[in-house]
Order: structure tokens, then C-alpha cells, then sequence
């Protein structure tokens, strides 16, 4: 396993270094820059800001600036949030961004895992084919459909919950982190119920069954971990979708995480603020791309170390 | 499968034919009832605060979703396919390095990259498609290599081999037409999910831009003043919904009925 972990952080390092140079060079040739405003800047006021954020120096040479800085832990000044580091605008979006992300993965973990094997027991019967004809119908809400609706009818109408920014107490987590949850539950319930129902159907669970072991037994010792398999693979993309998620339900909700920053950042062009986002996100991504592999590996001791 | 493709032809159908026949279009803006409540002044749906047909603008903005999905998916489909089938076709070092750098690219963020592209090359209608049609060929690509891997070893294109048939010849006239069933199927599931970025993109005001409309524009517009009026958000949304929902179900419907036709 620490063979696996070890190989693995190895082979992200040049998955990052090509994001990073990919994201670099396309900010680079946009048209615009971050100090565009709506008054033109003195020419020598503007070759000065230029020279004091290194824009003057050729691209490789920028981009292998801003490599060792990186590698040192330093993200860099942002250029449109003036005093600001984006080190220290992330620190404080990030555990935003992350309480919503992991309350909503928890929360679609559970939810579908639970009615994924609900219906796959059921399986052929109505209460399947209601539920997974729901699940499909959860994977087809956009969060910036649900997030605005869900506003409306529990804040709103209803006045229950707060609608935007964030509060002393929880509450202003519900409807964020259902919205986010919602398409996610869908996926994982169908992906569940699909792998416990090919897994009832296979030779061992038969042969368990012929030996007279419990229905619950079964299920919880032979059946439950290879069908978990096909929820654990797609925790990876499910990740990536509650970040895409967060861009638009932080917006939706006005709260100051990680995802408002990068459509900000790419609006102003705030080159390294956009970067660093960019850089996180795809860290992230891997890491939870590694994650998944290893409960993987628990899952189905086949998969370990090919 | 059928009442799904029934009601996608249906919303496809409408969005398309009806727009002309109606006494406004999605630009115009009528001064005498701007921001007008449901089937006043000849407007079924109202209008906006800029006084522009509300009904106009959701099917011109369905016709713009739509459309944008399909040629982005056939983006998809080409690159998917391609790439796909030569991988599998050739097999051995090249396999191994073309499935490799799929891999590499399934672990991007990719929607990220699309929000870059956006910003950097103004937005354009042709951008929006080809950007996300870069974007969802990665799964195409592994199915339809599987599929030729299978296909590689069925007798038949032994006996096609056998028979002197050129590489060439067997890849277009055996394998291609055999792949066709999954590529569609695949091309069915790519286009809700098209539909799905191309509105988050419009949504952010990255996507398509103003005259023209999409379902994405008019959520966000509708969002804006859903206290006053909720039938601004819930329609565009409704109908956005419903497309990717039975979008999906036709999709997934024709994935398992061919998947059972193999067993």
C-alpha cells in the first residue's frame, strides 16, 4: 500500500506541472490583463506594476518563476486583491468550500449508498423501478437549478432557512450542501443498486445461499464489498463534480469559497489567484483519485497493486 | 426508451418549428408591456424587464442549448471514435500510450479548463461546442476500444483478413459499422451531459452570450427575480430538467437493451 501511495504522488507530479503550464500559458495569451480599469494607467506607473509582479520577463521564464516559488509553498501575490497573497485568500475560502464539499459527499454517500442496495433488494419490483427512475431524475438537476429553487421555496416561501452568506449557527449549510448532494445521491443510489444486483446474481452468493447461511448474513459478509466496488470507483469523478458544484452554488448563496474566487479571478484576469485555485482543484482531484483506489484495493483485494 | 425520445422530440420539435409563428421573436422588445405577468398583451409567458417575449425567448434558448449539445457531442463523437479505434485497432505501445494519456486527462479539472478557455477567447458560440466537445470524448474513446479489441479477435475479421481484405478496408467496411450501436448509445448518454455544461457555462455568463439566449441565461435571469415572479426561474429550469432527464433515460435505455442484444 505505501508502494502504491508512493508511485502515485510521484506519477501527479507531472499531471500538476502540465495543468499549471497548460493554465499558465492560456491566461498568458487572453487578451487583457489584471490592470485593465475602466481609467488607462501612466505608462510608466503600468511598466512598473508589470516589472514588480515579473509580467515583463518572458513567458518560460515567468512560468519557472513561478514554479520555485510554488515548490516553496508560495502561491504569490494576487494582482487584483491588492495586499492580498492568494495563499492567504485561499486559506480562508478553502475550509468553506471543504465543509460544503464533505457534508455533501457524506451526505450522498449515505443517502444513495442506502438506496441503492434498498432497491437492488426490491430489484424487479415497483419500489426498484420508482426509485431508480428517481435516481435518474436526481442525476438530471443542475445545482444551479436546485439551488435557486431550493432558496426560494425553504427561504423564500417559507422562511425556514437563510438564503445567502453565512451565519454563526448551521443552517446556512442546508440548502448549499443539498443542492450540491443532490445530482451526487442519484449517481452513487444507481451505481449501488447496480452493483449489489449483479452481485446477488453471481455464483458465490448462490453457493452461500445453498449452504443456508441468513439472507442478512449474506448480504453484510459476502455480498455488501464487491458491491461497493462500482460507488468506490466513481469517487473520483463525484469529487470533481461537488468542486464544479461549489463554483455555482457559492455563487448562488454568496459564500466566500474557493469557487467564487476562480470565476472572479478568471474575470480579472488575477493571474495567480486563478493558478493557484487551479493548482489546489487539480490536487485535490488526484488525491481523492488515490483515495478512491485505496478503498478500492479494501473492496476487492484483486485490485491491489497491479 | 420510447416515451423518453418522445417527449426529447417533442421539446426539439416545438423549440424548432414554433418561434416563427409567433407574433414576437426573442429580441424585440415591446414598450407598451415591459415586465408583464403570464398571458397579458398577447404575451402567453410575459415578458421580461427589457419588455422581450418570455415565451420567445425559452424556445429560441432551448433551440441554443440544444443544438450547442449536439454538435459538441458530435465533436466528442469524432474524437472519441477516432482515437478509440486507432488505439485499439493498433494495440500493443501505441494502445498503451494513447489509453495512458486518457487516463492522465480523466484526472484533470477539466470543467476548469473550459471555464479558462471562455475567458480567454472571448466566448464564442463555436468555442463553447468545440471546447466542450474536447472536453467529453475521454469516455467515448475507452468504450469504442474496447468494442475493437472485442471485435478484433471474432472470426469474421479473421476471415476478412484471410480473404486479403486491406487494413484499411476491414477497418471501415467491418469494425467501424459494428462499433456504430455503442457510439450511439454513447453519443445519447454525451448529450445530456453537454446540455448540462453548456448551461453551467451560460449560467456563470461564460457560455453563450446576449441577443442570443440559452436555458442556462434564462435560469439565471430567471433566479434574479424568482421572489416576484418564480415562473421566470421554474420554466427554463423545468424544461432544462425534463431534457436532461429523459436525455439520459433514452440513453441509458439503449446502452442496456444493446448490452443485452451481446449477451
Amino acid at each position: 500500500m505505501g508502494r502504491l501511495i508512493s508511485r502515485r504522488l510521484l506519477t501527479a507530479i507531472p499531471t500538476l506541472l502540465a495543468i499549471i503550464i497548460l493554465s499558465f500559458v492560456l491566461m498568458r495569451v487572453a487578451p487583457g490583463g489584471p490592470f485593465d480599469g475602466e481609467r488607462p494607467l501612466a505608462p510608466e506607473v503600468r511598466a512598473a506594476l508589470e516589472a514588480a509582479y515579473g509580467l515583463d520577463k518572458s513567458l518560460p521564464e515567468q512560468v519557472w518563476l513561478y514554479l520555485t516559488r510554488l515548490a516553496q509553498g508560495d502561491f504569490g501575490p494576487s494582482m487584483v486583491y491588492r495586499d492580498f497573497t492568494v495563499g492567504g485568500l485561499i486559506a480562508e475560502a478553502l475550509p468553506v468550500s471543504l465543509l460544503i464539499g464533505g457534508c455533501a459527499l457524506v451526505l450522498a454517500s449515505l443517502l444513495g449508498i442506502s438506496t441503492g442496495l434498498w432497491a437492488a433488494l426490491r430489484a424487479g419490483k415497483w419500489q426498484d423501478e420508482v426509485l431508480m427512475l428517481g435516481a435518474t431524475l436526481l442525476t438530471a438537476l443542475p445545482t444551479f437549478v436546485t439551488g435557486p429553487l431550493l432558496a426560494l421555496i425553504f427561504g423564500l416561501w417559507l422562511g425556514w432557512l437563510p438564503v445567502s452568506g453565512q451565519n454563526d449557527g448551521w443552517n446556512w449549510l442546508v440548502l448549499p450542501v443539498i443542492a450540491l448532494a443532490l445530482p451526487v445521491t442519484g449517481a452513487v443510489a444507481k451505481l449501488a443498486r447496480a452493483g449489489l444486483a449483479g452481485e446477488l446474481g453471481s455464483d458465490h452468493i448462490r453457493a452461500a445461499r445453498a449452504r443456508g447461511i441468513a439472507p442478512l448474513t449474506i448480504l453484510r459478509r459476502h455480498a455488501l464489498r464487491p458491491a461497493l466496488v462500482p460507488v468506490a470507483s466513481y469517487l473520483g469523478p463525484a469529487a470533481a463534480a461537488l468542486l464544479t458544484g461549489a463554483v455555482v452554488i457559492e455563487t448562488v448563496f454568496g459564500l466566500p469559497g474557493l469557487g467564487r474566487y476562480f470565476v472572479q479571478g478568471a474575470l480579472n484576469r488575477d493571474y495567480p489567484l486563478v493558478l493557484g485555485v487551479v493548482t489546489l482543484y487539480a490536487g485535490l482531484i488526484i488525491l481523492f483519485n488515490l483515495f478512491a483506489d485505496l478503498i478500492y484495493g479494501w473492496l476487492d483485494p484483486r485490485m491491489r497493486e497491479g | 426508451m420510447k416515451p423518453a425520445l418522445f417527449l426529447v422530440a417533442l421539446i426539439a420539435l416545438v423549440a424548432l418549428l414554433v418561434p416563427p409563428l409567433l407574433p414576437y421573436d426573442h429580441i424585440s422588445i415591446d414598450w407598451d408591456s415591459v415586465r408583464v405577468g403570464l398571458f397579458s398583451d398577447g404575451h402567453l409567458l410575459g415578458t421580461d424587464d427589457l419588455g422581450r417575449d418570455r415565451l420567445a425567448r425559452l424556445l429560441v434558448g432551448t433551440r441554443v442549448t440544444l443544438s450547442v449539445a449536439l454538435a459538441a457531442a458530435l465533436v466528442a463523437l469524432v474524437i472519441g471514435v477516432a482515437w478509440g479505434a486507432i488505439a485499439g485497432w493498433v494495440g500493443g505501445r501505441v494502445d498503451e500510450a494513447m489509453m495512458r494519456i486518457v487516463d492522465g486527462l480523466y484526472a484533470l479539472p477539466f470543467m476548469f479548463v473550459v471555464i479558462l478557455l471562455m475567458v480567454v477567447f472571448g466566448r464564442s458560440i463555436l468555442l463553447v461546442f468545440l471546447g466542450i466537445g474536447f472536453v467529453e470524448w475521454l469516455t467515448m474513446a475507452r468504450v469504442v476500444r474496447g468494442q475493437v479489441i472485442a471485435l478484433k479477435q471474432r472470426p469474421f475479421i479473421l476471415a476478412a483478413e484471410a480473404a486479403g481484405s486491406p487494413a484499411r478496408a476491414t477497418l471501415w467496411r467491418h469494425i467501424l459499422p459494428n462499433v456504430a450501436g455503442v457510439a450511439v448509445a454513447y453519443l445519447m448518454l454525451t448529450v445530456p451531459h453537454v446540455v448540462m455544461i453548456e448551461s453551467f457555462l451560460s449560467f456563470l455568463g461564460l457560455g453563450v452570450q446576449e441577443p442570443l439566449t440559452s436555458l442556462g441565461i434564462l435560469v439565471n435571469e430567471g433566479a434574479e427575480e424568482m421572489d416576484m415572479n418564480p415562473a421566470a426561474l421554474l420554466l427554463p429550469g423545468g424544461v432544462l430538467v425534463l431534457l436532461i432527464a429523459s436525455l439520459t433515460v433514452a440513453g441509458e435505455r439503449f446502452r442496456d437493451r444493446l448490452a443485452d442484444a451481446a449477451k
